[in-house]
């Protein structure tokens, strides 16, 4: 597979704290990469040293195959970011706000419009940003982003202070730009509800360190609703079913299906009965996607 | 690259008020001595020191103080742009090396103030000739005064970019810059080697081409100072 974004053990201590450790992202090219951790996991502090604001205490990153510390300036020409709060000039309009940007990028300018209309403001371009809404400035901040028709764009937290129908746009916006334009998307949260609808890949960090990193549907896999055998040797028991070709893992005292259907179920009771183990319980364990996340990064947690 | 950032940064101080404290400053220097001579014009004349030489240096006894102060606002200002939204994250994360925006700001300032310093020349010419002084019209006096002020005043322009740009609470930058200003007002009292008496262009050997020169090799040197300090932080 082709990485856009690849980080080697990418690590940033604050003082004695560990911010990221050992970090090793990796972004598919063409992916929407959803970036979950909970508050103060360390997602703004990946993001800023992907961009070259921060330097990392140790690792590397590439990006585009290049080295950043090397070849920052020709990687960011191709990157688009909006990293937590939308920054702005209050004193300038919209228009000028983003005139400032993209002298630096030189495009040309009839793509301040294409932006501005992307994101809904073509309405409001020669209002100063100081009288705009939280919402309308983090549309700004989109824009902003979008100025130099990126390949690969971070954004992070970007549906912050967004209203409903104003999160829909912008997920939408998010889905059309790496269908239609192909680009490679990194977007962190702390809602999984808000991933969940958009991304193909994810990545959870917890108190700095991934926890997970893979598809979405290898996460959906991990939190399908499973049936649940409680029996009098567990282990035993579920050795014996791997031995006998049945899908099953064995945890904390129980025994998991994954094959939920009646018949697979009926089968292994007969199987475990026939073969003189006592069944308790057996019960099923509706698990959410949710769950998954809260579970992994509260197991994290409690380490 | 440097050239677009500079525009950029003219583009940023629009509407902030910035241009007419430039044009505010030397008009002000110049405005005391209407002052001074509309009170004392008989006493200048009985004195006989009615003359260019002297106007000159009664002017120049306000432009250090208004130039410090000058600094230390515009400094302030121009961090403080950057500073409201903490736009430093976008602005480095354009494809742009860190110590092209650093003397981009730096550029800046130095545009304004050398703007106000050639304002300060023509508004010392205009009420010059308007009060009909004594002799020719001392050009070289008048343009040596301004600007070896400005080129003594580096030191000190550096070292205020530096703070205010790294102080997220503008408070500090400002404090520094009054006792600064105060400093300069004092100028008479001061050592020779400290920078805030420079502007005065006042040395032990009375030439003050020596504060233009230290002044800018002093600058300079802040300046390179600040600039890698700022490439070497991290932004937040
Ligand atoms: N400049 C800094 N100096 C010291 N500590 C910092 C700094 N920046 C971040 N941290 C610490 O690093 C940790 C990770 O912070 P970070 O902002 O990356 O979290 P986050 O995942 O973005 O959280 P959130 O969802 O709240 O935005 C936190 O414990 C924070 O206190
Ligand atoms: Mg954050």
């Amino acid at each position: 597979m082709e990485y856009i974004v690849e980080t080697n053990k990418l690590t940033k201590r604050f003082g004695k704290e560990y911010a990221v450790e050992a970090l090793d992202l990796k972004i598919p090219k063409g992916e929407i990469y959803g970036f979950l951790g909970p508050n103060g996991a360390g997602k703004t502090t990946t993001i800023r040293m992907l961009l070259g604001l921060m330097r990392p205490t140790l690792g590397s990153i590439q990006i585009f195959g290049k080295d950043l510390t090397r070849e920052r300036i020709d990687i960011l020409k191709k990157v688009g970011s909006l990293v937590e709060n939308p920054s702005y000039y209050p004193h300038l309009t919209a228009y000028e706000n983003l005139e400032a940007l993209r002298k630096i990028y030189g495009v040309p300018k009839k793509r301040i419009d294409e932006v501005l209309k992307i994101v809904r403001l073509s309405d409001v371009r020669n209002k100063k940003v100081k009288g705009f809404s939280l919402g309308m400035k983090q549309r700004l901040g989109i824009a902003a982003s979008l100025l130099n028709n990126p390949e690969l764009l971070i954004l992070d937290e970007p549906t912050n202070g967004l209203d409903p129908s104003g999160i829909i746009e912008i997920r939408n916006l998010i889905k059309r730009l790496a269908t239609e334009e192909g680009m490679t998307i990194l977007i962190s949260s702390h809602l999984l509800s808000e991933i969940d609808q958009i991304a193909n890949h994810v990545g959870i960090i917890s108190k700095g360190k991934m926890i997970f990193q893979d598809s979405i549907e290898v996460m959906r896999r991990q939190s399908q609703n499973k049936i649940l055998l409680k029996v009098n040797d567990c282990k035993m028991a579920w050795n014996f079913l791997i031995s006998n070709g049945i899908e099953a893992d064995f945890s904390l005292e129980s025994i998991s299906l994954l094959d939920r259907k009646d018949e697979n179920v009926a089968m292994v009771v007969r199987l475990l009965v026939e073969n003189g183990f006592s069944i308790y319980r057996v019960e099923e364990e509706k698990r959410t996607l949710e769950d998954t996340f809260l579970q992994m990064t509260t197991e994290e947690r409690a380490i | 690259m440097i050239g677009k950032l500079i525009l950029t940064d003219l583009m940023k101080i629009r509407r902030k008020g910035i241009w007419f404290l430039a044009v505010l400053g030397p008009f002000g220097v110049v405005a005391l001595q209407m002052v001074n001579y509309g009170l004392r014009k008989d006493w200048f004349i009985q004195q006989d020191t009615y003359s260019w030489f002297y106007y000159i240096r009664n002017v120049n006894a306000f432009t250090p103080f208004a130039l410090v102060l000058g600094i230390v606002i515009l400094t302030s200002f121009m961090a403080s742009i950057e500073n409201e939204t903490n736009s430093w994250k976008q602005i480095i994360a354009l494809p742009v090396s860190k110590w092209s925006v650093y003397l981009s700001k730096y550029t800046t300032l130095t545009i304004l103030l050398v703007f106000a310093t050639c304002l300060l020349t023509l508004f010392s010419v205009c009420f010059g000739i308007f009060l009909g002084l004594e002799g020719e019209v001392l050009f070289l006096d008048l343009i040596k005064y301004s600007f070896y002020t400005f080129l003594a005043s580096m030191p000190i322009l550096g070292l205020q970019l530096w703070i205010s740009i790294i102080s997220q609470n503008q408070g500090i930058p400002i404090t520094f810059g009054v006792i600064g200003v105060i400093l300069t007002y004092m100028a008479y009292f001061l050592p020779d080697w400290m920078i805030w008496k420079w502007p005065s262009l006042e040395n032990q050997w009375d030439e003050p081409l020596i504060n233009a020169c230290f002044g800018l090799a002093v600058g300079l040197a802040i300046y390179v100072f600040g600039m890698l300090d700022f490439i070497r932080r991290d932004v937040k």
